[in-house]
C-alpha cells in the first residue's frame, strides 16, 4: 500500500469507528426530517393569533343601527381577528392588562371617506406581516367602497373584481409537464444547506486532525517518513470518504423511511387525478382543483414535485460540487490547522474562510427569487460560493455554459488552493511557539522548503 | 567510511540565515555529536537530514548516492519535541508508524513484540497514549524510532524527560545499536553524555560550523599544556619551579599537595627529573579540556 494510502486507510478508520459517527448517522437524518417537521407542525397547531381591537370614531349611528365605512368591514383570518370597540381609553387599559395584542384607532378626519388617521398601538412590536395586512384591508375596505358608492358596483362583481379566477399553470418549458416551483426551491435549499454543512462539519475536522498532529508534535516525526503534501492530501481525502459515507448511509436510512411511509400511507404517493381543460382548442392537462388546500394533498404534491425533477443532472452536479466544495474548503481548512498552536489565535485565520460560507447561505433567498439574476449569476461563479449557489440555482435549471464555466473555474481554483494550502501547511505545522501573522506567512511564498 | 555528508550546505529562511556552507562528515558505525547553542541550526540540518526541509545550495549524501526520499527508510528519526496520537492505542499506533517507514504489518507487529518485552511495557499494547507517563510516551516513541532498524539514527536532546535510571537505560541501547553498526546522530546540550558516547563532533554556532573532529583529537587540539602533579604533604611545588612552568593553583589538603601545573612544551622531563632528584611523584597527568569548556571557549570567542 502506498504511504497515502496508509494514511487514508488511518484517517478513514479512526473516524468510521467512533462512536459519534455512529450516533450522527442514525440521528442525522431524525434531526433534519425534524429541522422541516417541526416547523410546520407549528405552524399548523398555531394559536398565535393577534387580538386587535379597532376603535373607530367615524361611527354613526341611524335608527340604532350602527355603520361606518370600516364597521365590521375587517375580515379575520388565521392570524388576525378583530373585535370593534368605542372608547380610546378603555380600549387602552385592555390593551395594557393584555386582552388585546393591539389596538387600531380610527380617527375622525374632515376627509370625505376617510383615509387619514389610522393610529396603531400595540405591546409588543408588532409582526411586519400582521401590519402590512392590516393596511392592505384598509385599503380593500376603501377600495369596495369607492366601487360600490363612486361606481355603483354590486356585490356579485364586486367579489370577481377582487378574486378572480385566474388559470395560471406553471410548465416546464422542455418536458412540458408541470414546473412545480416550489419543490424546486424546497430542493434547492436542500441542497444548498446539506453542501454547507457538509463543507463545514468535515472542513472543520481537516482543521481540527491538522492542528492536533501539530500541538502534539507528532507531525515531526510523521513528515521525516512522509512528504507532508502526502500527510495533507492522504486526511482531506479520508475525511472526505468519511463524509460520503455518511451521505450514503442517510440516503440508505432515507429510502428505507420513505418505503416504510409507502406501505403505511399509500395515498401520499398516488398520482393526482388530472382533467383537461380546451383553451382554444389547445388541451391541457392541470391538476384536478379540489381540495388543493389540504394537507394531504400538499404533502401530495410535494411528492408529486420530487418526481417531476430531472433528477441525473441535479444528483450529478450535487455529487460535483459535494466534491469539489469539500476538497476547496477542505485544503484551506488545512493549511488553517496547519497555523494554529494551542487553539490560541484560530479566530483570525478561520475568518477569512467562513466568511464567503457565511455570504452564500444569507444570500440564499435572494438567489432563490431570482435562480438567474446578477446576485445567482455572480456567486455560482465565484469558487468560494458556487458549490452552495450554483446546486441552489440547478433545480430551476441552469444554460450548459454556465454550469461549464463555473465548474472550469472551481476546478482551477481548488488546484490554486491546493498548491497555496501545501505551502502554507508544510511551513506552519513546524513553526512551533510562534505567533504567526499574514506578514509571516507572506513570506513563506517567497522561500522554496 | 563516510555514510553521510554535507558538503557545503546553506538554507536561508525569509530573513535569516539558518544555515551557511555548513560540510560535515559521519563515519559508518560511530556516533556524531551535533553540538551548538540554541537557535545555532542544528534543527534545520536535522530536518535537512530528515528530508522535512531541502536545503538552498550544497549537497547531502548518504550511503555512497546523492540523499533522495527512499532514503527515509533508513533513517530513523527521535525528535526533541516528542508527541504520539493521544487517543490512539499503543501498539496500534506503533504498527501504523512503522508502516509508514515502510516495514509489513506482520512484520511491525513481530518486532514491536521484542521491543515491548525487553522494555517491559507490552501490558499497554492496548492501552491509550494519554494514559501512559511521559517516561513510558518516551520508551514508546524511542521504540518507533527504531523498529526499521534504520542504517542512520538521529536523536535529538533524547535524554530530556527522562529519569536517570530510563536515561542510563537508553544510553546502553544507543551504544548497542552502534554495536550492531548503526550510525548515530546525536543532537545535545548534554557535554557529559558527549563525552560519554560521541566519538566525533560538529559544533554549530550562528549557522556555521567552527569546529570538528573527533573528540580526541579535539582534546588534543584544545589543551594548554596544563599538568596535575601530586606530591605528599610536606614538600611544597614552589621550590621546583623553574622558567617556563607556571604553577596555576595550589591546594593541600590532609595528606597530598595537589598543583596544577602549565609546563611549556619539551620541558616535563626537566621538572620530573628535577622533582624525583628530590622526592617521589604520587601522581602525574595532564589535565584535557572538557568538552563543555571546549564548547564555552570555542562560542564564546566567535
Amino acid at each position: 500500500m502506498s504511504k497515502t494510502g496508509i494514511i487514508i486507510r488511518r484517517e478513514y478508520f479512526i473516524r468510521v469507528k467512533k462512536k459519534s459517527f455512529l450516533v450522527m448517522t442514525f440521528l442525522g437524518p431524525i434531526l433534519i426530517a425534524s429541522l422541516w417537521i417541526i416547523p410546520f407542525f407549528l405552524a399548523l397547531n398555531s394559536d398565535n393569533q393577534s387580538k386587535v381591537l379597532v376603535v373607530d370614531e367615524t361611527i354613526m349611528e341611524k335608527d340604532g343601527v350602527k355603520s361606518s365605512l370600516y364597521f365590521n368591514k375587517f375580515k379575520n383570518d388565521k392570524e388576525l381577528i378583530f373585535e370593534y370597540g368605542y372608547d380610546i381609553k378603555e380600549a387602552q387599559d385592555k390593551l395594557n392588562k393584555g386582552d388585546y395584542d393591539a389596538v387600531l384607532e380610527i380617527v375622525s378626519t374632515n376627509d370625505m371617506p376617510p383615509i387619514k388617521g389610522f393610529l396603531f398601538y400595540s405591546e409588543n412590536e408588532p409582526s411586519l406581516t400582521a401590519q402590512e395586512a392590516i393596511q392592505s384591508q384598509l385599503s380593500n375596505i376603501l377600495k369596495d367602497h369607492v366601487l360600490k358608492y363612486d361606481y355603483g358596483m354590486n356585490e356579485k362583481d364586486l367579489e370577481w373584481f377582487n378574486n378572480p379566477k385566474i388559470g395560471f399553470y406553471s410548465k416546464d418549458i422542455r418536458s412540458g409537464k408541470d414546473s412545480y416551483k416550489e419543490i424546486k426551491t424546497f430542493l434547492a435549499i436542500i441542497a444548498g444547506i446539506c453542501i454547507y454543512m457538509f463543507i463545514f462539519m468535515f472542513g472543520a475536522q481537516v482543521m481540527k486532525s491538522v492542528s492536533e498532529e501539530k500541538t502534539s508534535r507528532i507531525v515531526e516525526v510523521l513528515v521525516s517518513s512522509i512528504k507532508p503534501v502526502q500527510l495533507l492530501m492522504g486526511k482531506i481525502v479520508a475525511v472526505g470518504l468519511v463524509g460520503l459515507t455518511q451521505l450514503v448511509l442517510w440516503l440508505v436510512l432515507s429510502v428505507v423511511l420513505i418505503g416504510g411511509l409507502r406501505t403505511v400511507s399509500p395515498q401520499t404517493f398516488s398520482e393526482p387525478q388530472k382533467e383537461n381543460i380546451t383553451i382554444n382548442e389547445r388541451v391541457i392537462s392541470v391538476d384536478k382543483v379540489g381540495d388543493m388546500t389540504s394537507d394531504s394533498s400538499q404533502v401530495n404534491q410535494v411528492v408529486q414535485g420530487l418526481f417531476s425533477i430531472d433528477y441525473t443532472l441535479v444528483i450529478l452536479m450535487f455529487v460535483f460540487y459535494f466534491i469539489t466544495g469539500y476538497l476547496l474548503y477542505a485544503a484551506l481548512f488545512g493549511a488553517v490547522g496547519a497555523l494554529i498552536d494551542v487553539d490560541t489565535d484560530a479566530q483570525q485565520f478561520t475568518l477569512p474562510i467562513t466568511i464567503p460560507l457565511i455570504i452564500a447561505m444569507v444570500c440564499f433567498p435572494i438567489v432563490i427569487n431570482s435562480p438567474s439574476g446578477g446576485v445567482a449569476f455572480w456567486l455560482s461563479m465565484i469558487p468560494l460560493t458556487s458549490p452552495m449557489v450554483m446546486m441552489m440555482r440547478i433545480p430551476f435549471g441552469v444554460p450548459i455554459w454556465e454550469i461549464a464555466t463555473s465548474m472550469g473555474l472551481i476546478i482551477l481554483f481548488i488546484i490554486f488552493c491546493m498548491w497555496f494550502a501545501a505551502k502554507i501547511y508544510r511551513t506552519g505545522i513546524l513553526m512551533y511557539g510562534k505567533n504567526i501573522t499574514y506578514k509571516e506567512i507572506w513570506k513563506w511564498f517567497k522561500y522554496n522548503n | 567510511m563516510t555514510i553521510f555528508s554535507t558538503n557545503n550546505i546553506s538554507k536561508t529562511y525569509a530573513n535569516h540565515k539558518a544555515l551557511d556552507q555548513v560540510s560535515i562528515n559521519v563515519e559508518k558505525g560511530s556516533v556524531f555529536g551535533l553540538l551548538g547553542p540554541n537557535g545555532a541550526g542544528k534543527t534545520t540540518l536535522i530536518r535537512i537530514i530528515n528530508q522535512i526541509t531541502a536545503p538552498d545550495e550544497g549537497e547531502i549524501y548518504f550511503m555512497g548516492e546523492k540523499l533522495r526520499s527512499e532514503h527515509v527508510h533508513h533513517i530513523g528519526y527521535l525528535p526533541e519535541e516528542r508527541g504520539l496520537y493521544k487517543k490512539m492505542k499503543v501498539g496500534e499506533q506503533a504498527i501504523y508508524l512503522a508502516e509508514l517507514k515502510g516495514i509489513k504489518k506482520a512484520d511491525a507487529k513481530k518486532r514491536l513484540e521484542y521491543w515491548f518485552n525487553k522494555f517491559d511495557i507490552y501490558s499497554w499494547w492496548n492501552r491509550k497514549v494519554e494514559e501512559l507517563s511521559k517516561g513510558m510516551q518516551q520508551k514508546v516513541q524511542f521504540i518507533t524510532t527504531i523498529l526499521h532498524e534504520p542504517e542512520l539514527l538521529i536523536f535529538d536532546e533524547p535524554f530530556s524527560g527522562f529519569d536517570p535510571i530510563n536515561a542510563n537505560l537508553l544510553k546502553e541501547e544507543i551504544l548497542e545499536l552502534k554495536n550492531n553498526g548503526a550510525t548515530i546522530i546525536f543532537s545535545t546540550h548534554n557535554m557529559e553524555s558527549v563525552e560519554a558516547i560521541c566519538d566525533s563532533i560538529a559544533l554549530i554556532n550562528k549557522s556555521k560550523k567552527i569546529l570538528d573532529g573527533r573528540v580526541d583529537e579535539i582534546k588534543q587540539r584544545f589543551k594548554k599544556n596544563e599538568f596535575e602533579i601530586i606530591l605528599s604533604k610536606e614538600n611544597n611545588i614552589s621550590d621546583y619551579i623553574f622558567d617556563g612552568v607556571e604553577l596555576i593553583k595550589k591546594n593541600t589538603d590532609l595528606n597530598f599537595q595537589v598543583s596544577t601545573l602549565k609546563i611549556e612544551k619539551g620541558r616535563n622531563a626537566d621538572l620530573l627529573s628535577k622533582i624525583l632528584q628530590k622526592t617521589d611523584i604520587i601522581s602525574y597527568k595532564e589535565i584535557l579540556p572538557t568538552m563543555n569548556e571546549i564548547f564555552i571557549d570555542t562560542v564564546s570567542n566567535e
